[in-house]
């Protein structure tokens, strides 16, 4: 119910947080799984305490509004997240501000994106071998040949780096022997 | 701010240590220590010095069937890695790491069964013998339910003990791939749910790293350093 008094009105604050995951995922599963794990990890009364809303999502970064005095259990919740709808992901709490505009100004860049790549290109080196899925910057996500690789990390990708392919250059950008 | 997270890089993880080492270094980490039961074989660990403004230390994790041979493996390894760690399995492995002053970290299990919490034993001789206690934080994200209370319950329990002793305590996400990294933030949180105090949590980040700096010193005996 709206309050009319501002000593009496909620205060909110906005958290800026960042996904990292192997595939695509939406807004929609992103909010059910943020739920589920505010009510497994606090119950229905830490979460009516609590609650939270997703402003903004744009597949990568987001907007989450939560209580001033439970940042840190925000944090906690988002740090539980490790898989949504089967797609293993992580989200990192990237910083907390008073005002949408702040959040935004602070810790949402507009400019200096770097795009996901995907070429279908295959790294065949002594230790490790596969397909590559995609590539960001100088992060190289692999599908190795061998499945039993990723084993018991629950993860479908090998996280590789351009430093690990360029055979010893510092400034190669991956194209180098290994690929 | 130097925290510090111990973790597992590939071939055991499913992470290069290169790709550890830029994540680690975008959360806010100042080192990371990758402890593989086989640090020899970790994939090309000097790729990882390539990324710069992130200390990555080569330590290992020991592990053993029995304990004797834990035993030997610790006195092998102690001379090539400067931070050892040992992951608690059973009792006598426990027993073993809490009475080596040649271990670093002890990862002791949070499990539900008494018998099997933080012993006042294993507390005094790890006191004695300077033998860190860790928490690993993993489990507080990869369960749910009553195992993740049951877990809570224990870590609770034995946080009291070390507590009590005043061990040095620290505490990991137990990552095997770059998904696993949290925050140093995320981590006191994660902490903070399991009962520790906001101080406790960034001093248990900080540990593992002073504990390398201490053992890179030359000493030749107890308290006594080559300058």
């Amino acid at each position: 119910m709206r309050s009319r008094l501002p000593v009496l009105r909620a205060r909110r604050r906005y958290m800026v947080f960042e996904l990292e995951a192997e595939d695509t995922v939406s807004a929609k599963d992103l909010m059910n799984e943020i739920h589920s794990a505010q009510f497994s990890l606090f119950g229905d009364a830490g979460a009516c305490v609590n609650r939270l809303k997703l402003i903004t999502f744009n597949g990568k970064r987001g907007l989450l509004r939560c209580r001033h005095t439970h940042i840190d259990d925000t944090r906690a919740i988002l740090a539980t997240i490790f898989l949504i709808n089967g797609i293993r992901v992580a989200l990192h709490s990237k910083g907390v501000s008073g005002t949408i505009k702040a959040a935004t100004e602070k810790y949402l860049p507009q400019l200096g994106k770097i795009s996901d790549e995907t070429d279908g290109r295959r790294i065949e080196l002594k230790e490790v071998s596969g397909c590559i899925i995609r590539t960001h910057g100088l992060k190289i996500d692999l599908c190795p040949d061998d499945r039993n690789k990723t084993k018991g990390s629950d993860t479908r990708y090998l996280g590789l780096t351009s430093f690990d392919l360029s055979g010893g250059h510092e400034d190669a950008d991956g194209t180098a022997d290994g690929l | 701010m130097s925290f510090c997270e111990c973790l597992k890089a590939y071939p055991e993880g499913s992470a290069s240590a290169s790709r550890l080492a830029l994540t680690a270094k975008g959360l806010g980490y100042s080192s990371l220590i990758i402890c593989n039961a086989e640090p020899q074989k970790v994939f090309r660990p000097d790729a990882a010095s390539a990324v710069k403004g992130v200390r990555v230390i080569l330590g290992a994790e020991v592990t053993a069937a029995h304990p004797k041979a834990l035993k030997s493996r610790i006195s092998a390894l102690r001379a090539r890695y400067p931070f050892l760690m040992v992951r608690g399995g059973t009792d006598e492995i426990i027993k073993v790491a809490s009475e080596d002053p040649n271990v670093d970290l002890l990862m002791h299990p949070c499990a539900y069964d008494a018998r099997r919490s933080l012993s006042i034993a294993t507390a005094r001789a790890a006191r004695l013998n300077k033998v860190a206690i860790g928490f690993d934080l993993g489990a507080l994200v990869h369960l749910r339910g009553s195992s993740r209370a049951r877990w809570l319950e224990a870590a609770r329990r034995n946080l009291l003990v070390a507590r009590k002793f005043e061990l040095s305590v620290a505490i990991t996400a137990g990552a095997l791939s770059h998904l696993d990294l949290k925050a140093p933030r995320d981590m006191i949180a994660l902490a903070m749910v399991a009962g520790f105090e906001r101080e406790e949590a960034e001093d248990a980040l900080r540990l593992p790293e002073r504990l390398v700096d201490l053992n890179m010193r030359a000493w030749t005996s107890p308290g006594v350093e080559l300058l």
